[in-house]
């Protein structure tokens, strides 16, 4: 069973007009919030435990209490560029409930005195883009965005910007650059954006499920919310569940949800006939699982992180015994190579190598010490670079050789995939 | 002001400091690239790597400031390895053209991989195809697969130049140097990105190709093209001079030069140089050994009292005007010494970095000359002395770096019908166009004597010769000296006749070996 907190009411078509959204209590957390004290949101947060849900899962209330305490104007951005191949959350989100987002960072700018929000939505959402558009007109006209927000004396500024469609422009302060009309490039860290971020302001940037979840904390109470998941990863959180199920889709679970009643019981199981070979819990950059530790793993971020894996942004990538590990890998390397952004060295030739090297066993020209050099090249890419993506590209193909080497040898061997017999111009004509 | 342990090695720094700067203060090896001392900090080398006690991830020490009571150890393994990976990921796509590139012998992968280099290449798969021979501009060719891509150039076209021709475009292993909108990289400083440039990636269209480093010494000195006076560095073999760099000047220009002075060198080589005294006569020009030519010249002054004058040029020593002047004073009792200025009016302008108006390196210095003589005379005084016919014979000691003095032309017309002791060093057309019975004599170079420059802030900085390329040329106050008709109160240089004396391959010998294994780790 999913609970829902905040996709209660996601199947009604009028939950993403202000209208509909009323209807259902929207906009009610607002005005209790602004007669409340803005650091007793701050502090709301924080007890309610509420951790990133874009990826890294840190938690929200502490990062907003290292904005300086001074007058100092400050941005609140919205990070809507959904990259980490898997991950289609937030898009659901911002198709089906715009005005929850719109709530959610009102809410946030007036806990962290902010006046301006930016929500940056990656530039292949087109629908999505248009629909948050059309709600930030709506709350203008009702005067939930603007100056002096429903009598109380706040201005806040909401835009929307839409991005290139770059897998790094996720990365904060990557985004931020891209927000600056720099070349999306993360930037170097101390200064965080927390001190010095979008034009040199303090910044919080929090990730659309984040911000969204604000308002049920607020509407409800932190203990309430804490009543969902674990000590350490409280609440509920939304997964992506794709790959080889048969009902893959977005589903809303508390932490600490198993992963196996995830696939079997909400997901519909796998096709007739199929065993399950793998599970990437937490988006394409997170380790993948073995069947059996699939089988006992929970999703929440300790009890991932325990197993080597981590819950990222919450895409579970089903694969079946059908799917040939070596050819997943080269799918993923590639995308790493495609999306570094080119400043740190160990990232820009790392993945470009891994890249490099993966295909040449995939075209039939590998050695066997090639396994051997992939997960020492990727294990001297990690913790090496300005961000994570040098660390995104090497943690997949560490699991993905130390798990899997029995179709790697093979196909070193044989040239051939051990799962589909065939050879990688055979697999893909 | 915090203490921090790096090595086991307390030291204290100043508030602020970043670890990398206090290596290098208290003289520990690190291995670096994109971090540059007169630049922002990229981070983006990822070589840099320390640890510190307490935290599990290595450390950039380019971006992080010491605190009090730091533990910071880049001698561990992990740190080693993680250099030693850092440079493979830099050489896996940089073609190992060593043996025809520019850079080598002062690359900085080369001396960073002998030392911290892992001596294992594991990469067996093709390298990335990048563009080569990009020509950026008037002065600069690039080499995109050699390149690392430090962005030590885009910073240096942003934070100092302030231009921004250049940027990174594209992305990942794709990722190249490039000009933004076509534009070129034309700026009165884009070689310092060359000089910046750790590999061969940016060469210098003057210099690639021209000389092999290792075949060339250097020796810092003083820059004459204009009254900034910028330190430099010259580099020559016994062929002449190749090239000239900037060298670290905390009060002048820091890491800095303009692309025009990095062209006096050329002047100084001996093809464009008079290498023996000249007399006009009718029949055409006579030559002669230079110290001869000056005695002979000096019938020309004797006993001229008042009809003789002599012109100097800021381009001389301090030591050079100072016996010029007090023998010219002392022998001829005639105080018409003037001081001639090149553009005029123009000696004050200011680019706002390091490029002046007033292009000779010692005008402050020959100021202060003529003042302590109590000579106050004006360019003016010496054109109406001219017209008027007064002046007879004129001693001109004429400008070394002629690249600012059109005015050579019309002052040479001006004396058509005056004797004329030019003093010059490097070749110029319109001497010949001096009258008959003028003489043009042979000067040392500013790069083939010792001596002091005044700078336009009154900074005064003495300079060691650096080699000799005319040995038989004389300085200005050789010249005057024996012109006026003493005998030389400064004794000659020893050494420069003891070197032309024995034969220069055996010069070059001991000089290799004084030089030898001088590696200067922040030249880089």
């Amino acid at each position: 069973m999913e609970t829902k907190l905040l996709t209660e009411h996601y199947d009604k078509e009028e939950f993403r007009n202000l209208d509909g959204y009323k209807r259902h209590g929207g906009y009610e957390v607002l005005k209790k919030a602004l007669k409340m004290q803005p650091q007793s949101i701050i502090d709301e947060v924080k007890a309610s435990g509420l951790r990133g849900r874009g990826g890294a899962g840190f938690a929200t209330g502490v990062k907003w209490g290292f904005l300086p305490k001074n007058n100092e104007p400050r941005y609140l951005l919205c990070n809507a560029d959904e990259g980490e191949p898997g991950t289609y959350k937030d898009r659901l989100m911002m198709e089906k409930a715009p005005h929850q987002l719109i709530e959610g960072m009102v809410i946030s700018g007036f806990a962290i005195g902010s006046n301006k929000g930016y929500i940056y939505i990656r530039g292949e959402y087109d629908y999505p883009i248009a629909v948050v558009e059309q709600a930030l007109k709506e709350a203008y006209s009702a005067g939930l965005l603007g100056k002096n927000i429903l009598g109380s004396g706040f201005d806040f500024d909401l835009d929307v910007y839409k991005g290139a469609g770059a897998y790094i422009c996720g990365e904060e302060t990557g985004m931020i650059s891209s927000l600056e009309g720099l070349k999306g490039q993360p930037k170097l860290k101390p200064p965080f954006p927390a001190v010095q971020g979008y034009l040199k302001k303090p910044t919080i940037v929090n990730n659309v499920e984040t911000l969204a979840a604000v308002v049920p904390i607020i509407k409800d109470g932190a203990a309430a919310y804490r009543k969902f998941g674990t000590e350490k990863s409280a609440g509920t959180k939304l997964f992506s569940l794709s790959g080889n199920v048969v009902k893959p889709g977005n589903y809303e679970v508390p932490l600490a949800y198993p992963l196996k009643d995830m696939i079997y019981k909400l997901g519909g199981g796998l096709k007739p006939g199929r065993k399950l070979k793998a599970v990437i819990p937490g988006g394409s950059s997170a380790p993948v699982l073995t069947a059996e530790e699939a089988e006992k793993a929970l999703l929440d971020y300790e009890s991932l992180a325990g197993m080597g894996s981590m819950l990222g942004s919450g895409a579970i990538i089903v694969i079946d015994d059908s799917q040939c590990m070596v050819d997943m890998l080269g799918v993923l390397t590639h995308f790493y190579n495609h999306e570094s952004c080119g400043q740190c060295t160990p990232c820009r030739e790392g993945t470009g190598w891994l890249n490099k090297i993966v295909h040449s066993i995939l075209e039939g020209r590998g050695r066997l010490q090639d396994l051997d050099l992939l997960v020492k090249v990727a294990d001297n890419m990690k913790g090496r670079t300005i961000c994570a993506l040098s660390d995104a590209a090497a943690l997949p193909v560490i699991s993905f050789v130390s798990k899997f080497r029995d179709e790697f040898e093979f196909y070193v061997r044989e040239g051939r995939s051990k799962v589909k017999g065939t050879s990688y111009a055979e697999m893909h004509h | 002001m915090p203490k921090c342990t790096i090595n086991g090695k307390e030291i204290e720094v100043k508030e602020g400091t970043t670890i990398i700067e206090a290596m290098f203060k208290n003289e520990q090896k690190i291995a670096h690239y994109c971090w540059h001392p007169g630049l922002s900090v990229a981070g983006v080398c990822r070589l840099c790597m320390v640890e510190i006690e307490g935290n599990p991830r290595l450390q950039i020490a380019c971006n992080t400031v010491v605190t009090e009571g730091m533990k910071i150890n880049n001698a561990s393994d992990k740190v080693k390895d993680a250099a030693k990976w850092g440079l493979d990921f830099h050489l896996i796509n940089h073609p190992l053209d060593c043996p025809v590139c520019d850079q080598a012998g002062e690359c900085g992968l080369q001396d960073q991989y002998m030392e911290f280099g892992k001596y294992d290449p594991e990469m067996a798969e093709k390298k990335v195809k990048k563009h080569k021979v990009v020509d950026l501009g008037p002065t600069v060719v690039l080499d995109s697969e050699r390149c690392i891509l430090c962005s030590r150039c885009v910073r240096f076209t942003d934070e100092v130049s302030k231009t921004s021709e250049l940027g990174i475009f594209n992305r990942g292993d794709r990722s190249e140097i490039g000009t933004v909108d076509g534009k070129s990289l034309d700026n009165k400083y884009s070689l310092n990105t060359v000089d910046i440039c750790p590999v061969g990636a940016l060469t210098s269209k003057d210099f690639r190709f021209r000389q092999r480093v290792w075949y060339l010494k250097d020796q810092e000195t003083i820059c004459n093209g204009c009254s900034t006076g910028c330190s430099i560095k010259t580099y020559f073999n016994r062929e002449g001079f190749y090239r000239v760099k900037p060298a670290y000047n905390e009060q002048v220009n820091s890491y800095w030069m303009c692309d025009e002075g990095r062209d006096l060198y050329k002047f100084v080589n001996r093809e464009n140089r008079y290498l023996k005294a000249r007399r006009k006569t009718e029949a055409g020009w006579e030559e002669m050994i230079p110290g001869a030519g000056a005695k002979e010249a000096s019938a020309l002054v004797k006993g001229q009292g008042d009809s003789l004058a002599l012109v100097l040029t800021g381009q001389y020593t301090v030591e050079e005007f100072e016996t010029a002047v007090a023998s010219f004073v002392q022998e001829t009792k005639s105080k018409q010494v003037y001081h001639w200025q090149n553009h005029a009016g123009k000696e004050n302008d200011f680019d706002g970095f390091l490029i002046r108006g007033d292009k000779n390196p010692n005008t402050a210095g020959l100021k202060k000359v003529l003042s302590k003589h109590g000579i106050a005379t004006s360019w003016h005084e010496f054109q109406s002395a001219i017209s008027s016919g007064k002046l007879k014979t004129v001693i001109v000691a004429g400008p070394e770096n002629q690249m600012h003095y059109q005015e050579i032309d019309t002052l040479v017309k001006t004396l058509a019908k005056t004797k004329v002791i030019w003093m010059q060093s490097a070749k110029n057309a319109s001497l010949e166009a001096l009258s008959v019975g003028s003489w043009i004599l042979p000067m040392k170079s500013y790069v083939e004597k010792d001596g002091t420059f005044i700078n336009y802030a009154g900074l005064e900085r003495k300079f060691k010769k650096v080699t000799t390329v005319v040995s038989e040329a004389l300085t200005l106050a050789e010249g005057v000296q024996l012109v006026v008709g003493q005998n030389l109160m400064v004794k000659p240089e020893t050494n420069a006749f003891i070197e032309t004396a024995r034969r220069q391959d055996q010069v070059m010998l001991e000089h290799r070996k004084k030089n030898e294994f001088v590696f200067k780790r922040g030249s880089l």
